[in-house]
């Protein structure tokens, strides 16, 4: 602890004392440019069209507008979604190895009348056939595939996460720069770093998509990658913040890079590591619900399937189902954390 | 023994910390290094590990000069304690212990931290020691108070038997009983082992107290060197005139500090 003297200025000396506005005209023009690209910038992203289909739809709502777009859309969409869907219906003439006296769980056959319009070649006229069909209902059917696809969006979540960990560990070492060999390894490693962290998810999902074909590799490659440029960039940071004075007691003795960042740094950084990690699981079960939508598995893919086919119903399930995981997660690792700090 | 030949050294911001350093420092003493804040004591016991690179002058230790070549096997024969301990404080006690073996643990061993039975059986012998006892040792190192901290930054030295002891202000941020007690534990250590310590300190009485021999350095030079009878207080007052005062336990400083601006402000 360095003590210094406090200055004394010298007798007779004349003190020049004052205290300015805080704004000047340069910001006064600062502020207008600003709101001149506000509204420029406001105008191409058609806010000014969004505010009136927003008041249009407002007035819809209390009354006063008889039409509103937003609000045509919404209801019809929102009419299709509910009841969400549970159960499932299967045609038993498709299933070829149905065993009529053990039925899966749950399951019973039901008949259906199918009434379908035929033209009659003869008479030139369209005729109702009226056909029985059997089915097989499971009620909760749809509700156990939702949750089978959710358990392996959770699975690509949990795989992308450690893949990211992994691959993340050697890239904060050469990232961090009190630990790297050299300037080149540091700016190769903080170039990946960057590269990785640059590549939405999404966008490389498409590509790995083409590559490994539809499923969850893709998931979770591209969870992977994008999430290790994020925590390499994290670990690196705090491994370069961390406490040097163990760092230095072991450097003082000779105990070797390796060995110093294992003791002097690691225990110091782990918990917060650990906290890094678990924000990365959270948004790789966020993630993966949405990659799969570019067919790299998982809820997401089978999403996009119902969306296409407009079965909003089952859209619905999923979505509920999405809701509630993310709910459960996010408690989950908040409580760990807490646990950890 | 450590020879200190013609050392100098000049930060890069022009700073002399050294200027022409020659002391020898025979295998088995316990030499303090006494002197004002900014007296270069650190940087001085900083040129025995390497952690310091002089820009002029070397270091011999029992006749092998520390160079780039040597530094690694030289500085296992070296030990450090420090002002503020500098433990790994979300380790164990018993973690950090081991950690001064880590020279001559390969390094899977050291990563699975699965240590020999001997290494374990030395590390609670140092402990005991040191006056610790069986409870501390999976204890988090940051849960210690700062006596016992420092008790456990003496094991950590001593575990690979050093020949060379450096001790940088090991008692600054301690009160006086418990500076003694760690005082002596490092004195008895080093002396079980005929290793040689350096301790670089800013109390006169306990320099008097626990030196053989006492180096007084001020402004990167030496201005006394002798036994500490010799050291008398007209010499006291010669190295500490005018000088600041070093550090001291955080909660003494604002007391420290009211009492000295006065005295600051008319000087
Ligand atoms: N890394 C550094 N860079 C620049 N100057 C330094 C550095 N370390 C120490 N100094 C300066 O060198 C001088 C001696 O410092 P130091 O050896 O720490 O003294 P002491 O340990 O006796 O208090 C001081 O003036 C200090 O400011
Ligand atoms: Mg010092």
């Amino acid at each position: 602890m360095d003590i210094k003297p406090i200055p004394v200025p010298a007798q007779g000396t004349t003190l020049d004392w004052h205290l300015d506005q805080p704004y000047r005209a340069k910001h006064l023009l600062l502020l207008i440019i600003l709101l001149a690209v506000l509204l420029f910038t406001g105008h191409r992203t058609e806010m000014d069209k969004m505010v009136v289909m927003t008041g249009q739809a407002v007035g819809n709502v209390v009354g006063l507008a008889d039409d509103s777009q937003v609000v045509r859309g919404l209801s019809r969409v929102g009419e299709s979604m509910w009841p969400p869907a549970l159960g499932t219906e299967e045609e038993v003439a498709r299933l070829t190895d149905l065993d009529r006296n053990n039925l899966p769980f749950l399951a019973s056959i039901k008949t259906h009348e199918r009434v379908e319009q035929k033209l009659n070649t003869d008479t030139l006229q369209l005729e109702e056939q009226r056909e029985q069909v059997e089915v097989l209902v499971k009620p909760l059917g749809y509700l156990w595939m939702v949750f089978i696809k959710m358990l392996e969006t959770i699975e690509i979540a949990i795989w992308g996460t450690l893949f990211s960990v992994v691959l993340s560990i050697p890239l904060a070492w050469y990232a961090a720069r009190n630990y790297t060999y050299n300037k080149f390894t540091y700016t190769l490693a903080r170039g990946t770093i960057s590269l990785l962290r640059s590549m939405p998810e999404l966008i490389v999902a498409l590509f790995l998509v083409l590559a490994y074909g539809f499923g969850p590799i893709a998931g979770v490659l591209a969870l992977g990658l994008h999430a290790a440029g994020f925590l390499g960039k994290f670990y690196a940071e705090d491994i370069e913040n961390a406490d040097k004075k163990p760092q230095e007691a072991l450097e003082a003795i000779g105990a070797g890079k390796l060995k110093t960042l294992w003791y002097g740094v690691m225990p110091q950084v782990v918990p917060q590591y650990i906290a890094y990690t678990l924000y990365i699981l959270d948004r790789n079960v966020r993630m993966a619900t949405v990659i799969g939508l570019v067919g790299a598995g998982g809820i997401g893919q089978e999403l996009k399937g119902r969306f296409d086919m407009f079965q909003y119903d089952h859209v619905a399930t999923i979505l509920i189902a999405i809701f509630i995981v993310v709910f459960l997660l996010d408690q989950f690792s908040a409580r760990l954390r807490a646990k950890l700090i | 023994m450590i020879e200190f030949k013609a050392i100098s050294k000049k930060w890069p911001d022009g700073t002399a910390a050294l200027s022409d350093v020659n002391v020898t420092i025979p295998k088995g003493q316990f030499c303090v290094i006494l002197g004002p804040s900014g007296a270069g004591k650190s940087t001085l016991l900083r040129a025995v590990n390497g952690l310091m690179q002089p820009t002029n002058g070397e270091v011999v230790i029992d006749g092998v000069t520390l160079t780039s070549a040597t530094a690694r096997t030289l500085r296992q024969r070296v030990a450090m304690i420090h002002q503020h301990f500098n433990l790994t404080l979300r380790m164990s006690v018993a973690a950090n212990v081991l950690a001064g073996l880590l020279p001559v643990v390969s390094t899977g061993r050291a990563i699975l931290g699965w240590f020999t039975p001997e290494h374990r059986a030395k590390a609670c012998a140092l402990l005991e020691r040191v006056g610790l006892t069986p409870k501390h040792v999976q204890r988090r190192a940051g849960e210690l108070s700062g006596g016992q901290q420092q008790r456990v930054g003496v094991a950590r030295a001593f575990m690979l038997d050093p020949e060379v002891v450096l001790a940088d202000e090991p008692v600054a941020s301690l009160d006086p009983k418990i500076s003694r007690e760690i005082l002596s534990l490092i004195r008895d250590a080093a002396r079980e082992r005929n290793a040689t310590v350096l301790c670089s300190l800013h109390q006169v009485d306990l320099a008097r107290e626990f030196g053989d021999r006492i180096v007084g350095m001020r402004d990167g030079r030496i201005v006394f060197d002798g036994t500490p009878e010799e050291f008398t207080d007209e010499r006291v007052e010669a190295l500490y005139h005018g000088a600041q005062w070093e550090d001291h336990p955080a909660t003494e400083v604002e007391a420290e500090l009211d009492a000295l601006q006065p005295q600051l402000v008319a000087a």
